[in-house]
């Protein structure tokens, strides 16, 4: 950036710019400006430029932005004695209205309930179009048991291999540590008692109803409710859903219906993995540092366990699937702009997945607790 | 005979008008150009045309059918007779090009595997693209994809086409290449080609009619001819900078 100096001085109702007025400088400028206008308290002021050598687009928008402060306080303001190159780049650089005088910037002022009230119908746009694509999303879906035309051939069998075999990997490592630890800090625990035993009815519990389900729709919202976002998105920013639409086919059903049937299909199989994986994950600390051995700690999970211990997390881990594939869609479709936003979206839709999850999971916890009269 | 008929459109998005009254007509096999500046509205005009964006007022007949008030069913056997080449192709990037061409096919009739395989090869080989059936469409450079894209457009033997910006970032030999694609199609299939574009070789060697855009109206609809001869400036310059360039 050049470093060319220019001068301001106030001589009465005239304000003088001298030298070369570059961006460097405006807003020290601008400031003592605004200082001296705060006061003044004539009818007219004059921005004289007959000393100014250069202006640059900043500079420019600096003499523009003492007009509009003068317009605002009531005070005429002319620019005078401008130098023909002057005037050539204030009327290139300035927006037309500006330079005619004929009008202020068209920046809308809101009041804070204006603000309020535009955040609340945005809000109430995004819930209604987010029923929209569920309703629609839970039609296909239906639909397209009895109807396989606008359906991918063999999507869903590549979509479980994505969404489900794929996450095997990472959901049996993570429940295995989960149900290792589980066990290892209750041992720490029990064993005061002598209750060393009970670490199977604690785990194999804790397991089936809340950790199984939730570290399953965890790592498939970190995995998969990305994946999808990222892949919807994309699709709409390069018009590929566009063209779908030009084919006669119905986005929602060619992409997402696949998807649907994949994760509906896939987390409550990888939950009862999970499950199984944990209670091992506490087996090994049951053996290894508690002594109990194998046959006594089956013994004790079948007894502390019933069936619908399990059933509870099914139906936990089918309600996080369609939460994480629902929000990724959501997200996905809803995108604007480019590639940047894309990674927005992605971002967003983790977060608010998990968020979700996590909420749904106190919700049916309480329902189940208290309500579901499923065995509490 | 008239295949598109658009009359007195105004439409836009999120509330900001894009088109006013918009009118215009596309002869059945014919080649025509929408022209204009950028941003002057072409792709808005060629959204309502296949229902991407509703219109806010006005009339769009396709095929003598007002489409702007049908449901989606009757739509969709609309768009069977309408194939449309997206600007940056739109292929769906996770499959292949042939994936992508048998799209329509597969989804719109009822052709076995081997027919829909070999018709994959016809429309690839009339795009010059058969030895790039297998590569995915990021493999593809520009000027492939546009030709791959088309391949899917004209899949189903569309009686109308709609391209947008077909030549848009193409060099001028690929440019030609794909100008004479469409003159190929207009002539042997007998399609009629609505073109959106800016690119004014391009329009001089294929356009049979022309539609001048500017923000967002139609400032004239003739032939090439009558277009040069019309004594508007903005028409003028457009195609002096145009050839200039």
């Amino acid at each position: 950036m050049r470093q060319e100096k220019a001068a301001l001085s106030f001589h009465g109702n005239r304000i003088f710019f001298s030298g070369a007025l570059l961006t460097w400088q405006v807003s020290r400028f601008l400031r003592d400006v605004r200082a001296r206008l705060k006061d003044f308290r004539g009818s007219d002021i004059i921005v004289d430029l007959s000393e100014l050598e250069e202006i640059d687009t900043a500079g420019v928008a600096l003499i523009n932005e003492i007009r509009q402060i003068a317009k605002r306080n009531e005070i005429e303001c002319r620019v005078q004695n401008a130098s023909r190159n002057i005037k050539r780049a204030m009327k290139i650089f300035s927006l037309p209205d500006i330079y005619e005088g004929e009008g202020e910037f068209k920046k809308e002022k809101y009041t804070i309930f204006e603000g309020i009230g535009d955040w609340l119908v945005s809000i109430a746009a995004n819930i209604k179009y987010f029923f929209y694509l569920l309703s629609d999303t839970i039609f296909y879906s239906f639909n397209g048991f009895f109807k396989r035309h606008g359906m991918r051939k063999g999507e869903f069998i590549n979509q479980s291999i994505l969404i489900g075999m794929n996450a095997l990997p990472i959901v049996g490592l993570i429940s295995f540590l989960i149900g290792f630890i589980l066990a290892l800090q209750s041992a720490a625990q029990l064993r005061q008692f002598g209750a060393n035993i009970y670490v199977a009815d604690l785990v194999a519990i804790s397991m089936t109803r809340e950790m199984g389900p939730i570290m399953t729709a965890i790592v498939l919202a970190g995995r998969s409710g990305s994946a999808i976002a990222s892949e919807i998105a994309t699709m709409v920013v390069t018009e590929e859903t566009d063209a779908l639409k030009s084919m006669g086919l119905n986005p929602i059903r060619y992409v997402l219906v696949p998807k649907v049937y994949a994760i509906t299909v896939s987390a409550p199989m990888l939950t009862i993995l999970s499950m199984l994986i944990g209670i091992f994950g506490s087996l090994v600390i049951g053996i290894t540092y508690l002594g109990i051995g194998i046959e006594p700690f089956y013994n004790e999970v079948i007894n502390a366990l019933i069936l619908k211990d399990i059933i509870t997390g099914i139906i936990k881990s089918l309600v996080f699937a369609w939460i994480i594939v629902m929000i990724g869609a959501y997200y996905g479709f809803r995108v604007k702009g480019g590639a940047e936003n894309v990674g927005r979206v992605t971002t967003s839709s983790v977060v608010v997945s998990i968020f979700l999850v996590i909420l749904a999971d106190s919700l049916l916890g309480l329902f189940f607790y208290f309500g579901g009269g499923i065995g509490y | 005979m008239s295949i598109v008929n658009v009359e007195n459109v105004t439409s836009g998005y999120d509330g900001q008008k894009i088109l006013n009254n918009v009118s215009m007509n596309a002869e059945s096999g014919r080649i025509t150009a929408i022209l204009g500046a950028s941003g002057c509205g072409k792709t808005t005009l060629l959204k309502n045309l296949i229902r991407l964006i509703d219109v806010w007022s006005g009339s769009i007949r396709l095929f003598d059918q007002e489409i702007t008030t049908m449901d989606e069913a009757e739509f969709n056997s609309i768009l069977r007779r309408i194939g449309v080449l997206f600007q940056n192709g739109a292929l769906l990037n996770s499959i292949t090009v042939a994936e992508n061409v048998a799209i329509p096919l597969q989804q719109h009739t009822d052709l076995t595997e081997e027919i829909i395989d070999r018709l994959i090869q016809v429309k690839l080989n009339l795009v010059e693209l058969n030895y790039a059936s297998g590569m995915l469409p990021s493999e593809l450079s520009g000027g492939m994809r546009k030709r791959a894209a088309l391949a899917r457009a004209i899949a189903l033997d569309p009686e109308l086409l709609f391209c947008d910006e077909p030549t848009a970032g193409l060099d001028p030999a690929t440019s030609a290449d794909l100008d004479k694609l469409i003159l190929t199609l207009r002539d042997q299939l007998g399609m009629t080609v609505v073109m959106i574009t800016h690119e004014v070789p391009s329009v001089l060697r294929i356009a049979d009619y022309v539609v001048f855009m500017d923000r967002g109206e139609v400032l004239f609809t003739g032939s090439i001819k009558e277009a040069k001869s019309s004594g508007i400036k903005k028409i003028d310059d457009f195609f002096k900078m145009g050839t200039a360039a």
